[in-house]
């Protein structure tokens, strides 16, 4: 301690910058001299975004096979049956006379839906009589589901349309006042940043996110893991690096982090929604801001878990998984409001589900940092918290491999 | 699902739709709100997925026959909690205008009779095969379930037998079952296949008896089809540790083919959709089939010979480890590849 005193200040902070630099380089080289590490770091989050969103490419559903069954033959019928077919989203594949037969096309998975409409469909339309068309979907995929129901309703909403004008001149209800009766309140729904209810649009934001947080948290459990499965003492840093000071480990390490995830988020959440026309109505400063947090939390969070990780192959193992718990409970597919306290609670300690909600509060919806104040609470809570863990793990580490070499000295 | 309401009218009639509006199955009114700028950031803030604008003078409008229209605004980025607020309000308003309608013909003196025929000509009765209830637990925990499992067997897979190589022991490994790849590797896996299979009996036991979930066929289809998701797993585990037989890489490719799987099974968006090149790939994942054959059987409840084909795709996959085995064997002996 004597000793230390001595030292000029300024020789002091240049040592320390100097220990700090050091670090970071010797992180780098650690980096890309492991292969693993370099798929984990640098090719997963390259090719996955790329990869997710050619597989998602195509959005909506075009012309989903499906069979009639048209009991009526008749006039309206038919032209019932075109409008349907004329719909952007399903296509009548074929033909039946009998339910039976449909179902049996349903069943070798040539159809995905059956449309019926029943015998007295015309007579019943032509008499001012209430007639019923039924349709049978295919919920395997919701998607199936929403285009079929959605492009059968429009087709009769707009057949109802006409039909009742028609049944109202009939009652001596003409012109106008037949329009405006036909359809007193008009509705207009509007969808509000995902207008044509895009499959990409809505997924790959939190699927992005989620690639930065999962290479992110498994290529630092592979460095940690690696460094101490090789190190003497079995501990996470070596004592050549950490001169008995932590914190330039932890600052140099997680610069290091930093800087290269920096990279690829200009990359993932920049450049891929624009090239892959996702929606990217945020302001870019905004999402900058939102990066710092989610960056420091995320790297802080994954150092501290990595301490807990023997082996280099440990984090994949077990966490890996972990992916598809965590995108489904941010709160993307099923809505947040809708998961129980226990789950958003556990949720929430993954500083994941912050980034997810928030990226796509700002990307989507083009909210602004006044908007997602919670999540970007959240995120600055985590990365003290996180910071703090870190410091504590890693002064744990590094005393106990001083204490081993001190051990063996004495030995 | 919080909903927001924008009433600058304040009248009766918008006071009606509104109480009506609370009362449907996926909507719940969670604030009132004062100008359409403040529900467009409560929207982003994310507290309310969809806000109904009700402008002033629609009573007004209503009654003398102006038309005032509703206006809804419906959060699509969150495209379920989305849709479903979306049919809820559909049906919503169409329920008032035909109750406007009614109170017109009444008054009009149509029969009332006829009066059902003129509000709504055709009805549409929208069946839903298999999940009626359009329940999003049983979407969701069908494909959840089986994409964690391949994945945990997966890794289960490349791990024991990596760690022979990286320990360097896979000569004793060998040497245990008398020199054959076959035996060695078997008896290595056989205990993962008990293990994982009995979970994965007992994920299905969860879904189909316990949570009560679609099943229309026996239970046993799916007890056969999870042993058989397990066995093809373990089979292309051994694929992608034959391939490196270095662990680290092992693992890494491993992960990242199952983390795939789960697109490709073909619940979240249809494999058919998808574009042409990408859909061959499919076949090669697993839990396709399995998803299939949930399909098939769970789902719809058709014959078994319908699934037939994706039981025997499910069964080809243990031909897979055949193409690695001498270079397993080699590498088992040699001991001639980096342990990193």
């Amino acid at each position: 301690m004597k000793i230390q005193q001595k030292i000029p200040f300024l020789t002091t902070i240049f040592s320390r910058v100097n220990d700090l630099l050091n670090v970071i380089r010797n992180e780098f080289q650690t980096m890309f001299k492991d292969r693993g590490v370099v798929i984990m770091l640098v090719l997963a989050p390259l090719a996955y975004p790329v990869l997710y969103c050619s597989l998602y490419k195509n959005e909506t559903l075009t012309d989903v096979p499906v069979a009639a069954v048209d009991c009526s033959r008749s006039k309206e019928s038919r032209e019932l049956l075109r409008h349907i077919d004329a719909t952007q989203n399903i296509a009548i594949f074929s033909r039946y006379s009998t339910l039976a037969e449909a179902k049996q096309a349903y069943y070798e998975k040539k159809v995905h839906g059956v449309v019926f409409i029943p015998a007295d469909f015309s007579k019943r339309l032509n008499s001012g009589e209430q007639t019923t068309v039924s349709i049978y979907a295919d919920i395997s995929s919701f998607m199936y589901y929403r285009i079929i129901n959605q492009a059968c309703n429009n087709c009769i909403m707009a057949l109802n349309g006409q039909v009742q004008v028609e049944r109202l001149n009939a009652t001596g209800i003409t012109g106008e006042s037949a329009t405006i009766l036909s359809n007193p309140i008009p509705y207009e729904g509007i969808a509000l940043y995902n207008e044509g209810a895009g499959f990409a649009s809505f997924l790959m934001p939190a699927v992005l996110i989620l690639i930065l947080f999962q290479t992110l948290f498994l290529g630092i459990g592979m460095i940690a893991g690696t460094s101490r499965g090789e190190n003497r003492f079995h501990v996470l840093v070596s004592s050549s690096l950490h001169r008995g000071g932590f914190f330039s480990v932890i600052i140099g390490k997680s610069t290091c982090y930093f800087l290269l995830y920096a990279a690829w988020s200009f990359f993932i959440l920049m450049l891929i929604p624009r090239a892959f026309n996702l929606p990217h109505i945020g302001i870019p400063f905004d999402i900058l801001m939102l990066l710092i947090p989610f960056l420091l939390a995320s790297i802080f969070f994954s150092m501290t878990v990595s301490v807990f990780l023997p082996h280099r192959e440990t984090g994949m193992v077990i966490f890996m998984f972990m992916s598809l718990i965590l995108l489904f409970l941010s709160g993307v597919s099923w809505p947040q409001s809708n998961i129980n306290g226990f789950w958003k609670a556990f949720a929430w300690i993954f500083p994941s589900t912050s980034g997810i909600q928030a990226y796509i509060k700002i990307n989507t919806m083009g909210a602004g940092l006044r908007q997602i104040g919670f999540e970007y609470l959240s995120l600055w809570v985590q990365t003290a918290v996180y910071f703090v863990t870190t410091c504590w793990a890693y002064k744990w580490q590094i005393n106990k491999s001083l204490k081993k070499s001190i051990e063996i000295d004495a030995y | 699902m919080p909903v927001g309401v924008v009433d600058l009218d304040n009248s009766s009639i918008s006071r009606q739709f509104i109480r009506n509006l609370e009362v449907m199955q996926h909507s719940h009114i969670v604030m009132r709100l004062n100008s359409h700028k403040e529900a467009r950031e409560e929207m982003q803030r994310g507290n309310i997925y969809a806000f109904v604008e009700i402008k002033r003078n629609f009573a007004k409008d209503a009654v003398s026959n102006r038309r005032p229209t509703i206006t809804f605004y419906i959060n699509d980025g969150y495209l379920i909690a989305g849709s479903l607020i979306s049919k809820d309000i559909t049906y919503l308003s169409m329920v008032t205008s035909v109750g406007m309608q009614q109170k017109v013909l009444r008054a009009k003196g149509v029969e009332e009779s006829r009066i059902m025929g003129i509000l709504q000509p055709v009805v549409l009765d929208t069946h839903l095969i298999g999940n009626p209830w359009a329940n999003y637990g049983t979407y969701l925990l069908n494909v959840i379930l089986p994409g964690v499992l391949q994945l945990m067997v997966l890794m289960m897979t490349v791990f024991p037998i990596g760690v022979e190589y990286k320990e360097r022991t896979s000569r004793d490994w060998l040497s245990n079952a008398n020199n054959s790849m076959f035996a060695a590797l078997t008896g290595k896996l056989i205990p993962y296949t008990v293990i994982f299979t009995v979970l994965g009996i007992i994920g299905n036991l969860l879904l189909y008896n316990y949570m009560h979930y679609p099943l229309n066929s026996s239970i046993g289809w799916m007890f056969l089809a999870t042993f058989l998701l397990v066995l093809s797993s373990q089979c292309i585990g051994i694929l992608f540790i034959g391939i490196t037989p270095v662990l680290r890489d092992g693992v890494t490719f491993a992960g990242l083919y199952g983390m795939l799987g789960v697109t490709f099974a073909g619940s979240t968006f249809p494999i058919e959709q998808m574009p042409v090149g990408t859909r061959i790939f499919s076949d090669f994942f697993p839990i396709h089939h399995y998803f299939n054959i949930y399909v098939n059987q769970a789902l719809n409840g058709v014959g078994i010979h319908y699934s037939f084909i994706s039981y025997i795709a499910l069964l080809s996959f243990t031909a897979i480890p055949f193409i690695v085995f001498i270079r397993l064997k080699k590498a088992a002996i040699n001991q001639n590849f980096p342990v990193k």
